[in-house]
């Protein structure tokens, strides 16, 4: 366990380091970015140099960083150029919609995934099993942004069953249930685009697994004890096809967090740090970038510590292991 | 039957007035779409430097003079003169203004304003411009400016929103400065709401604004995606946006209307004039011959643009395009002819060489980022290796491509600019501005005189003289070839006069929002 804690502390120092590093080592600075394409501004060199030395941007990349990592310490992530706001401040307004969107569709797509996937292994070679692989197959083969546009284009646009986008209605006035009525409503699209695209990792890796234990001397025990079938699909090979999930589950957290909200949360103007990070891109707002990929990193790695710990619950060979 | 036709018409007199008083006492809202979304807090400091966030400010604030569809009108001041002898403006300001904390506004606040910028540079507004400022009475001000200035109504006193003293004296570091107090101004309407991530704004109007309170109760700013905008217009979910020309016929049929923008803006080759034998001004006539600027509007924009100005100002700029500057129309015999005299050579791969190099370029055009300059890097890449010379298109995103121009590390740069709609201290901006947008041009001696002339000559007549043989030299110079001017459009119910400001609103904003409009609402459906 002590190693363990060290291994997450030299991780975190790595990333804080790449992710001061790498947006600044890109081509094209803030100042140009943020005030050079509109044409209509008056930079004097006056407001240049203020802005300059109110970010910190004329001093050695390695002065900047030890100023970073000292606001850090006193618990201030920086200060957003474009946004003229504290990064807190601007990730948390975008941070709760992303994490409901991923969240709800992380642990949507995991449920549905290992229930198809445990189903599919059990039935092996049955047509039940092709038809769904086929079908999982070509589900993970399309871009998450297609498939949000297909429904978009469907159940919004075509239909107009369905908002057209955003996280909720701007301005209704609404609160209490109809509130929430009207969030879950702009959630349902994104977040079927999103459970799609994912639902097919966790299938994959649960059927085969599921095939793998199936063949184990303990199924055929199980099973020769007379134990029901549904006692034995769910209990004893179900329970053992998690390890892999777990994993996968808390690994791809971090990547999809980004990846895969990104495109989905373009498509539907959803609010999220993807758009956020893209944007920050765009305008080299380097602060933001490095405050939504320290929260990141956060995340991924308190989720890889929480998986962890639940190894040790659902493996207990793991906790003992030398 | 007479009882029958009596109840019917007491029926209908009172479902009429049922009907008014429902549609009276309900307040009016105008919804506005924005593919954006968040353009920062809208107070001076707060809003993100660009259009769309001066746009959102103004509906809070006013500045001493504004335009409409015809110029420049009063605002805050009622009139105003020059006086050269003194070099300074004379402002008499209205008297009936008041804050929106109940304060009234007075000369005082004005000369506040002006010294504020002096200290907090604001990026709109160049402050070197104003020497002082002088509060004469309650209600008349005099500014002197450190030099003549021509702009200066537009983009001085037509640009700077006046800010309440009483609130900011003693705010020290006002882009920190984000408190309700921070948007108390004396605009028609008043901020209720503001959410970042959503990318929303709520605007209630404000009762006792000193041309009547607006009809329009409430704006609001909704963020909608581009390509969804036109499906939320036709559901009438937002009474506004900007649309892209593919759909104006569509619109037009399901009863929307059109306003459309007079071009301000200009795409351009952009040319690295320090390098062989780019710096050469024959050459650079050469590939203004070569390039098809016809074709690039017919295809690559679909004819929704004007071939570009040579002169850089476009057409629809009618105070100040020169309409008889070198046009050159597209002719491969004369480019040919161009290139051979100075001395190239066509070898057997049916490039110019000379001195065993081959005559070819790198022209920077666009990504996925901007895909229309991928296209018209695509168009100029054929256009030129017609003629002979040989050109290598790289695609990069716009902020590296835009560092690499600012830094001359380019041949050829397929770019563009806006603002060329308002005053011609545009060309100051992109002929000898140090920007990267600007060409950064100074090897012709008369046009960089007369580029300052300009904006010192304060008779309007004299004035566009100088602008017309600037545009000529520009012209025969070419510091970078204007390719087109597109032509943008936004599509409205109706229900709110939705028009471009003569000239942009302010210093050239190319949008269409303007707080004159919601003053009258034409109740429509």
């Amino acid at each position: 366990m002590k190693v363990n804690i060290i291994n997450y502390a030299i991780a975190f120092f790595i990333i804080l380091l790449l992710s001061f590093l790498l947006p600044r080592l890109m081509p094209g600075d803030p100042l140009t970015a943020i005030y050079g394409e509109e044409t209509l501004l008056s930079m004097t060199q006056e407001l240049k140099s203020q802005l300059a030395d109110s970010f910190d941007l004329d001093k050695p990349l390695w002065k900047q960083f030890f100023i970073y990592l000292y606001n850090l310490a006193r618990g201030d992530i920086g200060y957003s150029y474009y946004h003229n706001a504290p990064v807190l401040r601007v990730v948390i307004s975008y941070l709760p919609w992303t994490l409901l969107l991923m969240g709800t569709a992380l642990i949507l797509s995991t449920i549905l995934g290992v229930i198809t996937g445990i189903e599919s292994g059990w039935r092996r070679g049955k047509t039940f099993d092709k038809a769904l692989l086929v079908g999982m197959m070509s589900l993970s083969g399309f871009p998450s942004f297609f498939i949000g546009i297909t429904f978009l284009l469907t159940f919004s646009v075509t239909l107009g069953i369905l908002p057209l986008q955003g996280a909720k209605t701007a301005y209704s006035g609404l609160s209490g249930f109809p509130l929430l009525l009207d969030v879950l409503k702009h959630l349902i699209l994104p977040l079927a685009s999103l459970t799609l695209v994912f639902i097919s990792g966790s299938f994959l890796l649960t059927r085969n697994t599921m095939v793998t234990i199936l063949g184990e001397p303990f199924i055929l025990t199980a099973k020769a004890k007379g134990l029901r079938d549904r006692q034995v699909r769910y209990k004893h090979a179900g329970k053992n096809c998690m390890l892999p999930v777990v994993t996968q589950t808390g690994i791809g957290f971090g990547t999809r967090l980004i990846t895969g909200a990104l495109f989905v949360e373009v498509v539907f103007s959803y609010p999220g740090m993807g758009t956020l990070t893209y944007n920050s891109l765009l305008m080299r707002d380097y602060p933001v970038l490095q405050g939504s990929l320290l929260i990141i990193t956060i995340f991924v790695l308190g989720i890889n510590l929480a998986v962890d710990l639940l190894y040790r619950k659902l493996d207990p060979r793991v906790g003992n292991a030398r | 039957m007479y009882k029958r036709a009596a109840e019917f018409t007491i029926f209908t007199v009172l479902a009429f007035l049922a009907f008014t008083t429902v549609t009276s006492v309900l307040a009016v809202t105008y919804t506005i779409a924005d593919p954006t979304g968040d353009w920062g807090y809208p107070s001076l400091y707060g809003m993100y430097p660009r259009g769309s966030g001066y746009v959102r400010m103004s509906l809070i604030f006013d500045t001493l003079v504004w335009k409409d569809k015809g110029g420049i009108i009063p605002a805050l001041a009622e009139s105003w003169v020059y006086m050269p002898e003194k070099n300074a403006y004379v402002f008499n300001l209205r008297e009936d203004v008041t804050w929106h904390d109940g304060k009234r506004f007075t000369a005082a606040d004005v000369v506040f304003t002006l010294n504020y910028i002096k200290q907090h540079p604001w990026e709109w507004v160049d402050s070197n411009i104003i020497k002082e400022a002088e509060e004469i009475d309650e209600y008349v001000v005099e500014i002197y400016l450190s030099k003549p200035y021509a702009p200066f109504l537009t983009n001085v006193a037509g640009t700077l929103p006046v800010i309440p003293k009483h609130v900011w004296e003693g705010v020290e570091k006002p882009d920190q400065f984000v408190s309700e107090e921070a948007l108390i101004g004396t605009g028609p309407y008043r901020l209720s709401d503001y959410n970042k991530a959503q990318g929303t704004y709520l605007y209630e109007a404000y009762e006792d604004y000193y041309l009547g309170k607006p009809e329009v109760d409430r704006i609001k700013f909704v963020k909608v995606s581009e390509e969804i905008a036109p499906t939320a217009l036709k559901n009438g979910e937002v009474n506004a946006s900007s649309v892209p020309p593919e759909i104006l016929d569509d619109l037009r049929s399901k009863g929307l209307e059109i306003a459309e923008e007079p071009p301000t803006w200009a795409a351009k080759l952009i040319i690295n004039h320090k390098k062989e034998p780019l710096s050469s001004k024959e050459f650079r006539s050469a590939l203004a011959y070569a390039i098809d600027r016809e074709k690039i509007v017919r295809i690559a924009k679909r004819g929704h643009a004007v071939p570009g100005s040579m002169g850089l100002i476009p057409p629809s700029n009618r105070s100040w395009h020169n309409p008889n500057v070198r046009k050159y129309a597209h002719d491969v015999a004369r480019a040919k002819g161009i290139i051979d005299d100075m001395g190239y050579t066509t070898d057997k791969d049916g490039y110019y060489h000379k001195d065993d190099k081959r005559l070819e370029f790198e022209l920077l055009a666009g990504s996925v980022f901007r895909e229309e300059f991928s296209r018209i890097g695509e168009l100029i890449k054929s256009d030129l290796e017609e003629v002979g010379v040989k050109i290598n298109l790289r695609g990069l995103e716009s902020k590296v491509a835009d560092a690499r121009i600012k830094n001359w590390n380019f041949d050829l740069a397929v770019g563009g600019h806006g603002g060329l709609g308002g005053d011609p201290v545009a060309l100051n901006r992109n002929i000898t501005g140090g920007g990267f947008n600007s060409a950064r041009y100074f090897q012709n001696e008369e046009l960089v005189t007369l580029l300052k002339k300009q904006l010192q000559e304060m008779d309007i007549k004299k004035r566009k003289r100088i602008v017309y043989r600037i545009q000529d030299i520009c012209a025969q110079e070419l510091p970078a070839i204007t390719l087109y001017h597109p032509m943008w459009y936004w599509a409205h119910d109706g229900t709110v006069d939705i028009y471009y400001t003569d000239g942009g609103l302010a210093l050239g904003i190319p949008i269409p929002i303007n707080k004159l409009s919601f003053l009258e609402y034409h109740k429509q459906r």
